[in-house]
């Protein structure tokens, strides 16, 4: 057993820390308050290549996988971005490039994987829906077929970044849930281009005002009468969920990175703060009250990083890699909710002033338990699927 | 045309730099070596002229082995091959040393142009490139914000304390830049990977023909004597201004001479 990275993986941590290392706290402090797109950072990012990792090489991009792409979403999240603000490297080079790579047709990838390798056109993925978060099995979005087309018509809800996409990964019913059999079936996952459906008047989106991650807004979405040429079906009609797992899998381990990041990120500046920080005459951090719950959440930081790995490691062998995403995503979670809470602690006070940034970070780290999967669904799933424990729902 | 770059690893200024109790060298292993940030504008600046111009960038290091990180950062901007000068002999020496070893390689692997940054962050002396230039017969551009070549004719904006002086000269040449000269650019994933791949030859003093007489902490022109921590910072003067704060604040930098 090896357990270092590969020469690529290592390239992309020195490569994306380096573009990040000249955006630090303050300017991921005023995107934040801004509520703006990080522009600058997407652009080097783009400049670089780093947002092309996922898709092949013979469409101009870096040929490698979801280990690079989980090691990039790290660097980003650590860099000062944290978890919220690393969605935005979520949105396209895993939505997009990381699926259409493995499911997308041949006409598919060779008109949207050039363009998404070098970010010049942004994806969003839409699933959650008003009546359907944790039960994404029980969405009502329907797609009827008419000759070469689908009529779609359904709400969605907290779908991000569809302000900057051009495409939209939707996911439809073409079998109601009610009459699935079994229930995973009848799903179809349809590209969407989003501009053209605007200008046609059959999709509108409303942001929503959030507690944080602000970098990217989230919108409730209308579909009415939307019209998708049959050959914008990624993957196979009521297939849908094989694709599904392939995103939702990849979108768990990127945000169990994402979460890694902001988890060291919260932890240094708790650690610098901790031995600058003198009270009664000695630093707070010679405290062991202060000091040993720091040292818990580093270790708690090295082991959900082996989890992340090993999860990505297993989706880039093309084996099942579910649970180990699902505890992946559980353990960086939680170390980047205890670490930004620690940070929180050690702070003292001046955690509450919006000049320190982990006011921000906590809010952020706080997302991490509920989205894009909560804690209680994962536990649900290892305690069922896992341990064979009697289902609850 | 044949450009090298020279290119240095410092200690990283973010972490704290020491210097040697023993011999009051800089301490290389107390700190994370990274490429000096001048040296990042002077690799840009190769890429550019050969970009604009064809030819090759050589990167030329002369430092201890765990240089090499920095060497392949420069080979990940884009220089296509590089030569590392390594030697025990070479630990300790001062400015004349250096730019006597550098001087020596650069002969043997031959140049149309050296490019340099105009000063280290460990050092900070600034003379290298005219060292360089003295030793090699060749004119010097140093100070640059801006460089041209056309043809056999090399032309330079030297900054200088009123603005900048246009100075032209002919290839070969040896010039440094300042940080305003361009944007450095950052490593791509493609150009990291590709740089695991390029030649890097390593030389020792024989093979330059470096003779160690000259080269080396004991054969340095300069000595540090001694060294000690900076003093902490004074407590500021405050002026208060009653009326007269202007010419208060006059008289005190009349004092230090700023005015
Ligand atoms: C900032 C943000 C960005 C998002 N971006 C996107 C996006 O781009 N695209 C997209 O499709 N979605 C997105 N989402 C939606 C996200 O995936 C859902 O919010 C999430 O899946 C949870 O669904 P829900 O909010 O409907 O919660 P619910 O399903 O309503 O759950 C509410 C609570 O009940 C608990 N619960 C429910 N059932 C059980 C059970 N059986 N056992 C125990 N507990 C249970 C849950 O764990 C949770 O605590 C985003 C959400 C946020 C907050």
């Amino acid at each position: 057993m090896d357990f270092t990275l590969p020469e690529s993986a290592l390239a992309v941590q020195r490569g994306v820390t380096d573009v990040c290392a000249r955006y630090d706290l303050g300017y991921w402090q005023r995107c934040e308050s801004e509520k703006r797109w990080p522009q600058e950072v997407w652009d080097d990012l783009a400049r670089g290549g780093w947002l092309g990792l996922a898709v092949p090489e013979e469409y101009g991009g870096g040929g490698q996988g979801l280990l690079e792409l989980a090691v990039a979403t790290e660097a980003l999240s650590a860099s000062g971005a944290a978890g919220g603000s690393a969605f935005t490297y979520v949105l396209t080079p895993g939505f997009g490039a990381l699926t259409l790579a493995r499911h997308g047709s041949p006409r598919q990838r060779e008109e949207l994987l050039p363009k998404l390798a070098t970010g010049e056109v942004e994806t969003c993925f839409a699933l959650t829906e008003p009546d359907a978060g944790s039960d994404s099995l029980g969405i009502s979005t329907f797609a009827r077929r008419d000759g070469d087309e689908f009529v779609v018509n359904g709400r969605k809800v907290w779908i991000t970044g569809v302000q900057r996409a051009t495409w939209m990964l939707l996911v439809t019913r073409t079998v109601p849930a009610a009459e699935a059999k079994p229930r995973s079936h009848g799903l179809t996952i349809l590209l969407v281009n989003v501009p053209e459906a605007v200008a046609a008047g059959s999709l509108s989106y409303r942001p929503i005002p959030k507690m944080g991650a602000n970098t990217t807004p989230s919108n409730t979405v209308f579909v009415d009468g939307l019209r998708v040429p049959a050959a914008n079906v990624v993957g196979e009609v009521d297939q849908g969920s094989r694709v599904l797992w392939d995103i939702l899998n990849p979108e768990r381990i990127l945000l169990a990175a994402g979460g890694l990041g902001a988890a060291e990120v919260a932890l240094s500046v708790a650690v610098r703060y901790a031995g600058e920080r003198e009270v009664f005459g000695r630093p707070i951090g010679a405290n062991q009250a202060v000091a040993f719950p720091l040292a818990e959440v580093k270790a708690k930081i090295e082991l959900a990083r082996l989890m992340v790995h090993k999860a990505a490691w297993l989706f880039d062998a093309g084996l099942p890699c579910g649970t180990e995403a699902g505890i992946a995503k559980l353990a960086a979670s939680q170390a980047a909710w205890e670490s930004a809470d620690r940070a929180f602690q050690t702070l003292g006070g001046m955690a509450y002033s919006l000049e320190y940034p982990v006011a921000r970070l906590l809010a952020d780290a706080r997302i991490g338990k509920v989205a894009p999967v909560t804690e209680e669904l994962l536990l649900n799933h290892l305690a069922t699927r896992v341990l064979g424990l009697p289902r609850s729902f | 045309m044949n450009i090298v770059v020279c290119v240095k690893q410092v200690p990283d200024t973010a972490t704290e730099r020491k210097l040697r109790s023993d011999d009051k060298t800089l301490d290389r292993d107390a700190a994370d070596g990274v490429i000096n940030e001048l040296c990042e504008y002077a690799v840009e600046e190769a890429l550019r002229l050969k970009e604009a111009h064809g030819g090759e960038v050589t990167v030329l290091t002369m430092g201890p082995g765990k240089a090499t990180d920095t060497i392949r950062k420069a080979l990940a901007m884009g220089a296509d091959k590089a030569v590392h000068l390594v030697d025990d002999a070479l630990h300790g020496s001062d400015a004349l040393g250096t730019s006597y070893a550098l001087a020596q390689t650069l002969k043997k692997i031959g140049f149309d142009l050296v490019v340099l940054g105009s000063e280290s962050t460990d050092a900070r002396t600034g003379v290298l490139a005219a060292m360089l230039a003295e030793r090699l017969g060749v004119p010097q551009l140093t100070f640059s914000n801006k460089v041209e070549v056309n043809g056999e004719t090399i032309t330079a904006q030297r900054v200088t304390d009123y603005g900048y002086d246009r100075v032209e000269a002919s290839l070969p040449a040896v010039v440094s830049v300042v940080e305003k000269i361009n944007e450095p650019r950052y490593p791509s994933f493609k150009g990291i990977m590709a740089a695991k791949k390029k030649p890097v030859t390593t030389l020792g003093i024989a093979d330059a023909e470096i003779d160690a007489s000259q080269v080396g902490l004991a054969n340095s022109w300069s000595e540090v004597v001694d060294f000690a921590a900076a003093p902490p910072r004074a407590a500021g003067t405050i002026v208060k201004d009653e009326g007269d704060g202007g010419v208060k604040t006059a008289d005190f930098l009349a004092s230090k001479k700023f005015v």
